[in-house]
């Protein structure tokens, strides 16, 4: 196996990104905000409308403007940043969330998606690696790590799939009604829980290296808790309820 | 076994006993019936009649004086003879044998002695009295020596006297044995049952008590008739072995039918013999329907435990048409047998107790140790639950400690770290900045690792790479990764999973700073031996061993040697190897690590 690196594929002019992207930006830390907003405001691909501290602030800016991309850090001074991503998503549904967080800590990250993220970024992400995150969410493509993906394959019921090439296998039923994701997903969430690179993933699924991101996305989509009332979010987020 | 019980049960039936063959016999008497005329007879002789006094006389002579001691001996008489030698009465049976009831057949022995041991011809009368209801008997009279006579009597008198004493014995035995069984389990009704036979039929005996109480023959009739309810009570008996219903109306006959005999002889509402003769038809045919009741059971009903009462219950009802045919005059014989063979009945009823418990034991052994072995099973299932749920219980601690560890420093530490970096950019003061990300990727390292449970290496692993591989893109290093192939490494702990991750980005980090590589390829693979190597490879600087490379007069930094000591110790602590290497176009690291690491290892914690 040659060059495994998973980076993405610097390729972002195939996707149709819409001309306009309306960016929200959410970060009680002074240094953290400043420092994203300058790089989002230096970024010619979307615009940057706010950049605000808390999470009053934040939802003021959603109740009034149209955003495309919400970039947010979970814990605020007045709330939780995934309040802010479900605003979000009841006012625009097409929105794209990515949160903001110190490490890919599984847990935080999974109530993130669990609110309708679909990307994460670390605090220390470098100026170029943030941009090539938001374009390649824009082009249908989430990240993944191995924690994430093992915390959900947890919860899907640690139920394993037939073999590596699992495409002929039927889809196995989840535990969850809500969360029917297709054999081939499963695969793909196994194979990165048990920590096999993008490639050797797309290897051993017989896929293309640049599809998985776009299966990810899809799971994310999937593992999103609709419109379900906050105590169930609560309940799913205590790890009462899998989902 | 069977066959032989019943050969042996039956031998009264068809062999009579051993007679002396050395002494003399006389087997021709002269006999002289109540008010009838004397007639010669020869012996064995039985009375015409019943209720007969008989007189015998016969002789003997001997030819010369015997120095020895010689007897007279009579097998078998019924029922009560006096015995006169030349005149002079020696002997009346009546005083020294037991009589019990109606039971017949003594034995006599009678020494003689002085002049009755004198040449010449004596003569011996002998006074035969009869029960009423049955004949008199004599056997055949024989005058002997002590070895001629002796042994011949002494089993007589065992047979025909002391059996019947053993029987007495065994019934009140039993008598109180199942009174005993009844008392501790009255919801059993056979215990009670098998009491009641025993208690009636010891009226048989009440004969033994004729010394105590003078007119006790007086009784002997009623006594009968109280012991005629056993026969009902036995129907019972075999009803409930056979396990069937017992109709009222032979509990009822228990009491009604000897009671309405006795009350008939007590106010001569009938004579007296064709009273007894009554009962003694029932005693005798009635052995018949208990038989059929226990075929039934054994045959019908298949319950092989009316078999063990079937076998005897046949001999004894053939025993008791026995008794009743000598009654009757059909058969001669000087002994009732019926009696005898009570005692076969309850050796019979013994053997099903016996059994019975037996087998409940069995039940009991069996169902205790089925409770033993679920108790067992249950104890075994509690342990495996408890040690379960103590194992969980301590992972669940652990987990939520370093939850809260992690927690922790993700809100605080890394928040501040991340901050830090931000503000150290904004004011370009890149040290800062640098030292800042490598405290928050230290950091990460001991968050990412915490949370990594057994077999989960290459998870770590690929935490590591995740990160690395954004910071080596900006350094414009290439990274190629595969754990493919790396074997499942058991017995991973937190600990374990930093110090290998301490030791991979060790080497990368390495080959960054000493090497300026452009290329690093770590790849997970099975050693000769099985083991996991986690092989790292740069295409930077190759890697000079102070001690034998320093004359290559490569350029070496001292912190590397620090970084190759601590990669030994970390992978010492693990039970791993660390070996650097140079390789034609750069430096290659071979982390060695067993397939099952060792159970705590002293933590690398720097």
């Amino acid at each position: 196996m040659e060059n495994d690196s998973v980076r993405f594929d610097p390729q972002p002019s195939q996707q149709p990104v819409s001309p306009v992207c309306n960016i929200l930006l959410v970060e009680d830390d002074n240094a953290l905000r400043s420092r994203f907003e300058s790089i989002l405001s230096r970024w010619t691909g979307g615009h940057l409308i706010a950049a605000c501290g808390t999470l009053q602030d934040a939802m003021a800016v959603l109740q009034t403007t149209r955003i495309d991309l919400l970039i947010a850090d979970l814990r605020l001074p007045d709330g939780h940043g995934t309040q802010a991503i479900r605003r979000l998503l009841s006012m625009n549904p097409n929105a794209e969330a990515m949160v903001i967080s110190a490490m890919v800590d599984s847990e935080v990250v999974i109530a993130a998606i669990e609110a309708g993220a679909t990307g994460y970024l670390l605090k220390d992400v470098s100026p170029d690696d943030l941009i090539d995150a938001i374009e390649e969410l824009r082009a249908g493509r989430s990240p993944i790590s191995s924690s994430i993906a093992r915390v959900i394959v947890r919860r899907l019921g640690s139920r394993k799939p037939a073999g590596p090439p699992a495409t002929n296998a039927p889809a196995p039923a989840l535990s969850d009604e809500t969360v029917s994701l297709t054999p081939r997903e499963i695969d793909i969430l196994w194979g990165i829980a048990k920590g096999l690179t993008y490639a050797e993933v797309a290897e051993q699924l017989r896929l293309s290296r640049q599809t998985v991101p776009v299966h990810i996305k899809n799971i994310y989509r999937k593992l999103r808790v609709g419109n379900r009332s906050e105590a169930v979010f609560e309940a799913s987020r205590l790890g009462l309820i899998w989902l | 076994m069977a066959i032989l019980t019943l050969v042996i049960a039956s031998m009264p039936l068809w062999l009579s006993l051993p007679a002396p063959s050395q002494a003399l016999q006389i087997d021709h008497a002269r006999f002289t019936g109540l008010n009838k005329t004397p007639e010669t007879v020869s012996l064995p002789h039985i009375q015409g009649r019943h209720r007969a006094v008989g007189h015998y006389q016969i002789s003997f002579e001997l030819s010369t004086p015997s120095t020895e001691h010689r007897y007279l001996f009579i097998p078998v008489l019924s029922y009560r003879a006096i015995i006169a030698i030349d005149g002079d009465v020696v002997s009346d049976t009546g005083t020294n044998a037991l009589i019990p009831g109606i039971t017949l057949g003594v034995s006599a022995l009678v020494p003689l002695s002085g002049r009755h041991l004198a040449a010449g011809r004596h003569v011996v009368d002998i006074l035969l009295e009869a029960p009423g209801i049955a004949r008199g008997y004599l056997s055949p009279v024989y005058v002997g020596t002590a070895p001629q006579i002796v042994p011949y009597h002494r089993l007589r008198v065992f047979v025909l006297e002391h059996t019947r004493t053993m029987v007495l014995a065994c019934q009140l035995l039993l008598a109180i044995a199942t009174l005993m069984a009844w008392c501790y389990r009255p919801q059993e009704s056979l215990y009670g049952w098998l009491f009641l036979l025993h208690g009636v039929s010891l009226a048989s005996y009440a004969g033994l008590l004729a010394d105590l109480v003078p007119d006790m023959f007086v009784w002997i009739p009623y006594m009968l008739t109280i012991n005629m309810a056993s026969v009902f009570i036995l129907h019972i008996i075999a009803l409930k072995i056979g396990d069937m219903p017992t109709p009222r109306g032979m509990r009822v006959c228990v009491v009604l039918v000897p009671a309405v005999f006795i009350v008939a002889m007590a106010w001569n509402i009938a004579p007296a013999s064709a009273l007894v003769s009554g009962v003694i038809t029932i005693m005798v045919l009635s052995p018949l329907i208990t038989v059929a009741i226990s075929a039934w059971a054994a045959l019908v009903k298949k319950i092989s435990e009316a078999w063990l009462l079937l076998v005897p219950l046949c001999i004894f009802s053939i025993t008791a048409l026995y008794d009743g045919a000598l009654v009757i005059g059909l058969l001669d014989g000087p002994v009732f047998l019926s009696l005898y063979y009570r005692q076969l009945l309850i050796v019979a009823i013994v053997i099903i107790l016996m059994r019975r418990l037996g087998l409940s034991l069995m039940r009991l052994d069996s169902a205790n140790a089925h409770l033993t072995q679920r108790l067992a099973e249950r104890e075994a299932e509690l342990r495996r639950l408890h040690d379960e749920e103590r194992i969980e219980a301590t992972g669940r601690v652990r987990s939520e400690e370093r939850q809260r560890l992690t927690e922790d420093l993700h809100d605080g530490l890394s928040g501040h770290l991340s901050s830090i970096i931000a503000q150290a950019e904004r004011e370009h003061t890149p040290g800062i900045e640098r030292t800042a990300r490598d405290a928050l990727d230290d950091l990460r390292l001991v968050i990412h690792s915490l949370d990594i449970g057994d077999r989960e290496l290459t998870v770590a692993l690929s935490c590591l790479r995740e990160r690395l591989e954004s910071q080596l893109r900006r350094l414009g290093v290439t990274l190629e990764w595969t754990m493919i192939r790396l074997p499942e490494i058991s017995g991973v702990t937190p600990a374990h999973a930093l110090s290998v991750l301490r030791i991979v980005q060790e080497a990368i980090t390495n080959a960054i700073r000493h090497g300026p590589a452009s290329h690093i390829a770590v790849r997970g693979s099975a050693g000769p031996q099985g083991e996991a190597i986690i092989v790292i490879e740069n295409d930077g600087t190759q890697y000079a061993d102070k001690g034998s490379h320093s004359d290559t007069g490569r350029p070496r930094t001292g912190g590397s040697g620090t970084g190759i000591r601590n990669m030994n110790r970390r992978a010492a602590a693990v039970g791993g190897t660390v070996c650097v290497e140079a390789v034609p176009h750069g430096t290659r690291v071979t982390l060695s690590l067993p397939r099952h690491l060792s159970r705590a290892p002293a933590p690398a914690n720097t």
